[in-house]
């Protein structure tokens, strides 16, 4: 099972760069940048975005032009409608996004060759969690970052200006909680072990917090009230009503992790 | 000015201009950014998968709002870097295909300090004793099936072959082994640092996004052996992947991911080299290949490899392991296994009739047995192999017959284990 050398070097030909060495964080940039997942990542936030404003912005018109026998009368659109559209739309279509890319890359048992390779050749689950779930997130979080400055922008062109501060205080609401939504699924994997079962185990814990955010107890301090922070600091929230969630968010995001690390060290593959 | 039939409503459509302009631009830019990214990947890529090229083309440009370019890119684009991708990251030079990267920057990942399973009766340690690994009592009860009290045995630099029937526990044994799963109790010892170990299975599986070059080193960095130059070149020209290391796994066939998972194994250079079935994948002359490899690791490194090929193991292991029904029935030299399992059997060729010869053995006492078999041929039972080999000869020798041939029937490995795991 040998084949002979075949590298040769022209005399005087340029030295061939190496290329990279693929390290364990790497992978998970190429990961996302060598297959479709950052195009339909970015490309969703990105979209809703630049669509969000726009539509905020001529609904009244388009409804207008409908021939109906029912009158729809709509008020004329505000500055913060056009960020509230791009929040409720990314909210959900976003979130199952980030879930399904996140599921992707943290589900790595569900491929029981793929999870002999990784799992015989690192002495600890934390060195295979760390760059999926950092890289993971971080994404997800610039991805939002840059679907808010194109609704920012659009909203500024076509509807007025909007509270810095407000913007700002949402986003970072918004980002903590796609740190916890990547951490929710990083837990998932490690009690499913199918992509498709981590997915659906990350979807339903998600709403059930919705869900029970709607009960109104513990509303504050559950991490899914910041996903309807950005609308709520827009509307005359103060970010300090969002700091008991946000403490929960993190202090949990790094909870889950940890059970994440140790329920994939305890599975047999 | 232009005028279009939407639906129920005629719309009179202005050419947008002032911040309207501004606020469609970045729509307009971001959708045929994406259309020209899709037909521009489209066309660099070797192959697209379920529909042709031209189909996706048209897709790409006629299915509106961008649906259609996202389609492509999401179910249309083949895994794997775009041809010229290395290309890029050579810095312009051509490669060859036969040409593996020539050496790559260091980057030491992974803690490989202990295993990766808590094990509490799991030890690695630098002795060097006589066996590499052994085992004590090891069971691992899966309701009836699993092992039981398995003491396992393996020498330092031997080829030990662990040989089986369905269920009998040899993925498992190999699976504790590993570090992969646990067992109920009893005790493994692993006389090798944890990173000195390498596990290669059946059914090897890479992300097929990256190249063959590219999971080899990936292998390496993970076991954190140092990127000596062309390591990765000599990995991959061990497993015959050399013309093919710049090629996405994703492309790649079964046989060739069991060689790319043997390269990812070799990397790191391991002193103990575990292998699940290694050649189930591999076509005549590629299995050949690998026995022969792993052949010539004998002495320098410890192998144990399992499979159902019991030709293969008795060509290239000197130690044995049969498992049946999570008990180890014989462990020890393979050779030993044969003369001790065997009924000692022979088919003699003579030129001539076999009478005069049928007459001899008929009086020698370690004759068994006297079946003539076709003209000239006698089928001769022994009362053991060295019996046999001895008065074999003698006994022509005496009755003076030319002989044409004289060959043990059945001697392999095959009638040894049928006879251990049918006997009991």
């Amino acid at each position: 099972m040998t084949a002979p050398a075949t590298t040769s070097s022209m005399p005087g030909s340029p030295v061939a760069k190496a290329p990279r060495a693929v390290t364990i964080w790497r992978l998970e940039w190429l990961r996302l940048f060598r297959t479709p997942r950052w195009i339909v990542l970015f490309g969703v936030y990105l979209l809703f975005g630049l669509l969000g404003p726009v539509m905020a912005k001529y609904m009244p018109e388009i409804l207008g032009r409908v021939q109906s026998e029912m009158t729809i009368i709509v008020p004329p659109p505000q500055p913060k409608d056009g960020m509230i559209n791009y929040v409720n739309q990314v909210g959900q279509t976003g979130l199952i996004v980030v879930v399904a890319i996140a599921s992707s890359a943290l589900a790595f048992d569900a491929r029981r060759g793929l999870s002999t390779f990784l799992r015989t050749r690192v002495g600890s689950m934390w060195v295979l969690v760390r760059p999926r779930f950092v890289v993971t997130a971080a994404a997800a979080v610039l991805a939002y970052t840059l679907g808010t400055v194109a609704a920012w922008y659009e909203t500024t062109l076509l509807l007025g200006s909007l509270p810095i501060g407000a913007v700002l205080a949402g986003l970072l609401c918004g980002s903590l909680y796609l740190v916890f939504a990547v951490a929710v699924v990083a837990a998932a994997a490690s009690v499913a072990r199918s992509t498709i079962g981590t997915v659906g185990i990350a979807l339903t814990t998600l709403i059930l917090l919705s869900i029970i955010g709607g009960l109104g107890v513990v509303h504050d301090w559950l991490p899914s009230t910041l996903a309807g922070a950005p609308v709520a600091v827009l509307t005359g929230g103060g970010l300090q009503e969002f700091l008991p969630a946000m403490a929960a968010a993190a202090g949990l995001s790094v909870l889950l992790v940890v059970v994440a690390v140790t329920g994939l060290r305890r599975r047999e593959v | 000015m232009a005028s279009h039939s939407m639906g129920l409503a005629q719309v009179e459509f202005s050419f947008p201009s002032g911040p309207v302009l501004l606020a469609i631009a970045p729509l307009v830019l971001l959708y045929l950014g994406l259309v020209a990214f899709s037909l521009v990947d489209l066309i660099r890529a070797p192959s697209v998968r379920y529909l042709p090229k031209a189909v996706w083309a048209l897709i790409i440009v006629l299915v509106g709002t961008g649906l259609g370019a996202i389609g492509y890119l999401v179910f249309g684009r083949a895994h794997g870097p775009a041809v010229g991708a290395n290309h890029d990251r050579t810095g312009g030079q051509e490669r060859g295909h036969g040409q593996p990267p020539d050496s790559f920057d260091s980057a030491q990942v992974g803690d490989a300090a202990s295993s990766s399973l808590p094990t509490a009766t799991r030890t690695f340690t630098t002795r060097t004793d006589a066996a590499a690994v052994e085992t004590h009592g090891l069971t691992r009860d899966y309701g009836g099936g699993g092992l039981f009290d398995v003491d396992l045995s393996v020498p330092r630099g031997s080829i030990y072959g662990l040989v089986g029937p369905n269920g009998a526990g040899k993925t498992t044994m190999l699976s504790i082994l590993a570090g992969m799963r646990r067992a109920d109790r009893g005790v493994v010892r692993v006389a090798l640092p944890r990173n000195a170990i390498a596990v290669c299975p059946d059914v090897p599986e890479f992300d097929g996004w990256l190249t063959a070059a590219e999971v080899v080193d990936l292998a390496r960095g993970l076991v954190g052996a140092a990127p000596a130059e062309n390591v990765i070149g000599d990995a991959l020209r061990s497993a015959g992947l050399a013309d093919v290391a710049d090629r996405a796994v994703g492309e790649f066939s079964r046989g060739m991911t069991q060689r790319l998972g043997l390269a990812c194994a070799l990397v790191g250079d391991p002193q103990l080299l575990i292998l699940d079935e290694p050649t189930s994948a591999l076509d005549p002359a590629g299995r050949a290949e690998m026995l022969d490899l792993v052949s010539s690791m004998r002495g320098h490194r410890t192998v144990i490899f399992s499979s159902h090929i019991l030709a293969d193991v008795q060509r290239v292991a000197d130690q044995v392991g049969i498992l049946r029904q999570g008990r180890l029935l014989y462990q020890g030299p393979t050779q030993a296994l044969i003369d001790t399992h065997l009924r000692p059997r022979w088919l003699v060729r003579i030129a001539g009739d076999t009478t005069l010869l049928r007459a001899e053995l008929g009086t020698q006492p370690w004759v068994t047995g006297i079946v003539p078999v076709e003209p000239g041929g006698v089928r001769i039972d022994a009362t053991s192999m060295e019996a046999g080999e001895r008065g074999i000869p003698l006994a022509l020798a005496a009755c003076g017959e030319r002989l044409i041939s004289c060959e043990p029937v059945a001697a392999d490995l095959e009638s040894a284990f049928l006879a251990l795991t049918t006997a009991r």
